[in-house]
């Protein structure tokens, strides 16, 4: 076993960085050429504007899911009737996978489709290209992955929120703290490590992105370049340029960031406990 | 605490808009399925299929590409990863939880490291290592990278820890050799997490997109998730939005049973599987 995850996990890894010092295309044998790949990078207009797409990405997929989806977990967590079919039906989103998501909002997101209708109807706009339209894309790719996140992260908040201890709420409640009392000095505090995770997770998934922007886009990464995130690049250098070297070098890059945010996570939970 | 009654409305209305919101794309694809091409794209829309199509949509999306064999390959795909990592998962775990041996820390954070190594990291490496073995567009290309995950091992092993060593030592006495001991006493009572684990690899496996899309070309070979863009982006045809959607609605079915029939197991495999890191 440990052999398997020698040959499939940990020397691919190693592979990949030698890989990104050399100049492979998979037909000639590859030549060594040090940093050079990382150095061209800097100034390799698709991958700046794949880094800044990353990142617009990445704020898009995580504050107002952390919010939206804290806010579900509160409403879920309440006792009221209905309750238990109402968050059953909330959760579908998490059910299909991804490419189902993306294909199903491709045709949601028709220029005259249902959201069109729903969006515009009432101002008589009948046409909104959500997805050719170099602002609106970007935006369309945040909304949909929210759309599908923010029912999973709730499980994970509901999972933090059923953790807390009762009797904490119920000696609160005696003190005649007000439901919002109790949630910003009882609940917030408790829920410390759920909302690093819930944090932590949704950045890292937000990185790591490339999906939404290959099936619900008419041209993946597209229009005019505006949703193509790192995830994409690297299958373009690798798949679609043969540039092996250029590609590993990119995936690289994901890495380091996606430690980055692994390690600030570490911290934090340190720091809490 | 039980709200007041007009607390309840606000909250039970509160949750019924943020449901229907979430829900409707849902229900819309699968009406879609069962709608006739114009009525997919009228506005208003239709709620329900005025013009009611039976399978038709799901027998042209058949016609149109190998959509059975696209489900196929993704079951095969599905069920090998599951017993693999299930299997080895709960072997490997029991026996970093319960064994003591040279470098066993060196080797659980061995296997560790590679639960934290995200899959596009490995692509193209992992893709010209499997085009070296000659793996490339064949069904050990597709299946056998990936098809035993390090989440199983760090699931199991927590899991197994909490067993009690008395249970072991009693095996032992009346015994049991230790492999006996595994499959007759480890097994049954690993048997719950055992279900939430293979719940959770099956959504992964099932919902894989990358590596089925790089290593397989022949159309035969592709798993449903790469299947499903045929119907959305056909090579130079109109998309065909009730195919389409007749097929998402194939691609969604297992993991929707798995969810009706398994919940408990679903929402603690899911919650498992985020709390790793």
């Amino acid at each position: 076993m440990v052999g398997y995850f020698a040959v499939f996990s940990i020397f691919p890894v190693l592979f990949g960085f030698t890989l990104s010092l050399t100049d492979y295309d998979l037909l000639d044998p590859p030549n060594w050429v040090g940093l050079d790949n990382f150095r061209n990078l800097l100034a390799d207009r698709l991958f700046l504007t794949a880094f800044a797409n990353t990142l617009i990405f990445v704020a898009g997929a995580t504050v107002p899911v952390w919010v939206a989806s804290l806010l579900a977990a509160l409403l879920f967590d309440q006792i009221f009737r209905g309750r238990n079919l109402l968050k059953t039906v909330f959760f579908l989103p998490v059910l299909p996978p991804v490419v189902v998501v993306a294909v199903v909002w491709r045709m949601l997101l028709h220029p005259n489709g249902v959201v069109t209708w729903l969006a515009g109807a009432w101002r008589g706009v009948t046409e909104i290209d959500w997805l050719s339209n170099t602002v609106l894309a970007p935006l369309s790719m945040i909304v949909v992955h929210d759309w599908a996140a923010i029912p999973f992260f709730m499980l994970i908040w509901l999972a933090g929120l059923a953790g807390i201890p009762p009797e904490l709420r119920d000696a609160a409640h005696i003190d005649g703290a007000t439901p919002v009392q109790t949630f910003w000095h009882i609940d917030l505090p408790q829920l410390r490590s759920t909302a690093v995770l819930v944090a932590a997770l949704s950045t890292i998934n937000a990185f790591q992105t490339f999906t939404l922007q290959y099936v619900l886009s008419p041209d993946p990464g597209g229009p005019a370049n505006s949703t193509l995130v790192l995830g994409l690049l690297v299958l373009k250098y690798g798949f679609q340029y043969f540039r092996m070297g250029d590609a590993a070098a990119v995936s690289a890059v994901m890495f380091a960031m996606i430690l980055a945010v692994t390690a600030a996570q570490l911290r934090f939970n340190r720091r809490a406990s | 605490m039980r709200a007041r009654p007009r607390a309840q409305l606000l909250l039970f209305l509160g949750a019924l808009a943020a449901a229907v919101v979430f829900a409707f794309p849902i229900w819309f694809m699968i009406t879609s399925a069962f709608k006739a091409e114009p009525e997919i794209q009228a506005i208003p829309i239709h709620w329900l299929p005025h013009d009611f199509q039976w399978l038709g949509r799901f027998r042209e999306a058949a016609e149109f590409a190998p959509l059975w064999r696209y489900f196929l390959n993704s079951t095969l795909l599905s069920l090998v990863h599951v017993v693999v990592t299930v299997f080895f998962g709960a072997l490997a775990g029991f026996g970093f939880a319960k064994y003591r041996f040279p470098g066993r820390g060196f080797l659980f954070f061995f296997v560790i490291c590679t639960l934290m190594i995200p899959f596009q990291i490995l692509v193209v490496p992992l893709f010209i290592e499997v085009k070296a073995f000659g793996w490339d567009n064949s069904y050990p290309g597709l299946i056998i990278p990936g098809m035993m995950n390090a989440f199983g091992v760090f699931m199991m092993r927590q899991y197994a820890s909490e067993l009690p060593d008395e249970l072991l030592e009693a095996g032992r006495i009346d015994g049991a050799g230790e492999f006996h001991m595994f499959l007759r006493i480890v097994l049954p009572l690993l048997l719950p997490a055992l279900v939430s684990l293979a719940i959770i690899v099956f959504i992964w496996s099932w919902g894989a997109f990358l590596w089925p899309l790089v290593i397989v070309q022949d159309r035969e070979l592709n798993v449903l998730a790469v299947g499903l863009t045929n119907y959305s982006q056909p090579y130079q045809h109109a998309p065909m939005w009730g195919a389409a959607m007749a097929a998402s609605t194939v691609a969604t079915i297992p993991i929707a049973c798995l969810f009706v029939f398994f919940q408990r197991y679903f929402i603690k495999g899911l919650t498992a599987a985020a709390v790793k890191g």
